[in-house]
């Protein structure tokens, strides 16, 4: 190899190092420039997250992989658009991920199957790999998954169609057979019970 | 602490903060309560507070690594994507794929994006030269910018021509819609655009036009909406 490519290569192997230490926040405005690097690394921290939020929303892995993918594309032809002041990138990911999610559900309306995620075809994401921030926020996610399992089943039921399952509070109310003011309210209840439970917590960091 | 059920009868304009953080308002009421939301402070913190909470159940979901494979869908749709854009409104953004690991550029995918770049500038050409044989042009209604869009249709497609527009506000997108004939509500078309920094676009309408009686744009906030939460910027009308 030339001398001068071998310093090319190594100099590209640095920067793409120092851009991994780098703030999410930090990497946005690199993608923002159109920094791919930067967005390779965004989603590399994300794709896991983006993929079980797919996952669980769909039951299907190819379905999931679709929309994670129509999602990164949007992004980063969105991505000077990330607001920090309105919350975190994994945040914004995951609200892409979801929206996305929801207008396959309309396109498709492959409304079935949605409930296996705990079988996982797909494979858990080994501990060793985690970072320190990924830790913390496993923990945090734990405390909110106890929140939401301690919740009323009839609580728990309808946050759950409305949120992984992108059903309206109508629709849940006819499925339900239940006035749609019981459905909202027990939207309403539920949150601020998990809130309460959470309130001790640090702001959680999704 | 116990949580009350909300008294019945009484006015509680918060009873459906929960739902709209859940995405669960039907879309009429949820444009009604985003606009309750300019006016009402109460309401503003329940959301605040609630918004939190939806935010963090994305994560409960048992975690699994993003499949082998997936990153390198990701970025060749992002190239083609790029590419696609190049040639059809010449991007301000300068797109950096010089790559290492799995996004280093392959020569054959390198070769199909420049070949997909050819066939979108030779197509381009094509439909420009049909000018006088089946294309139609439709001055789009534009509210709220100095710019001007045009609908070119043609071979049952459309095409949105925008000039002089203004870059989406901070946290926002174009989002394009299409509202079928008979239809109440526009129904989203899945395309998010942006200008370029001469405020020119030119976007593409997914699918064909039959049945379509408008296309209409709003400004949504980035990763765009399901309904629109925002009056049209664009009003192209095909009746």
């Amino acid at each position: 190899m030339h001398p001068a490519l071998s310093v090319f290569r190594t100099n590209r192997r640095n920067r793409q190092s120092d851009i991994r230490v780098l703030a999410d926040e930090e990497l946005m405005q690199l993608v923002r420039a159109g920094d791919a690097r930067a967005f390779e690394v965004v989603f590399d921290r994300h794709s896991g997250a983006a993929f079980s939020l797919a996952y669980r929303m769909c039951g299907r892995q190819a379905m999931a992989e679709d929309v994670v993918q129509e999602a990164f594309v949007s992004m980063w032809r969105s991505g000077a658009h990330y607001d920090a002041t309105r919350g975190s990138v994994r945040t914004w990911v995951l609200s892409v991920v979801r929206n996305r999610t929801i207008d396959a559900f309309r396109r498709e309306s492959a409304k079935g199957g949605r409930d296996v995620f705990e079988e996982g075809i797909a494979e858990r994401m080994p501990a060793p790999e985690l970072t320190d921030t990924e830790v913390e926020r496993r923990d945090e996610a734990r405390q909110v998954r106890k929140a939401l399992v301690e919740l009323p089943p009839d609580q728990r039921q309808v946050i759950e169609l409305a949120y992984f399952g992108g059903f309206t509070h109508s629709q849940i109310a006819d499925m339900l057979e239940l006035p749609s003011g019981t459905v909202k309210g027990r939207m309403r209840l539920g949150l601020t019970k998990m809130r309460l439970a959470l309130g001790d917590s640090p702001e959680v960091m999704v | 602490m116990t949580v009350q059920e909300p008294m019945p009868g009484k006015h509680d304009c918060g009873a459906d903060a929960a739902a709209y953080v859940l995405g669960a308002l039907e879309p009429e009421e949820a444009q009604a309560f985003s606009r309750h939301l300019d006016t009402c402070v109460v309401c503003r913190d329940e959301v605040a507070t609630f918004q939190h909470t939806a935010n963090a159940l994305a994560m409960t979901p048992p975690q699994h690594r993003a499949p082998r494979g997936l990153k390198r869908r990701v970025i060749r749709a992002v190239r083609e994507s790029d590419a696609e854009t190049k040639a059809q409104a010449a991007p301000a953004r300068r797109s950096r794929w010089g790559g290492s690991g799995l996004f280093a550029a392959r020569p054959a995918i390198a070769a199909l994006g420049a070949l997909a770049v050819v066939v979108v500038v030779i197509g381009a050409i094509v439909v420009s030269s049909n000018g006088s044989n089946g294309t139609r042009t439709i001055a789009a209604a534009v509210t709220g910018s100095p710019g001007t869009a045009q609908l070119s249709v043609s071979g049952g497609h459309g095409q949105l021509v925008l000039r002089n527009f203004p870059q989406p506000t901070a946290g926002h997108i174009y989002e394009m819609w299409e509202l079928r004939s008979g239809a109440k509500a526009p129904a989203p078309t899945g395309t998010l655009f942006s200008v370029n920094s001469s405020g020119a676009g030119n976007v593409g309408v997914p699918g064909g036009l039959h049945g379509i009686s408008k296309v209409l744009v709003t400004q949504e906030p980035a990763g765009g909406s399901l309904t629109p939460t925002t009056t049209p910027v664009i009003v192209a009308s095909l009746d």
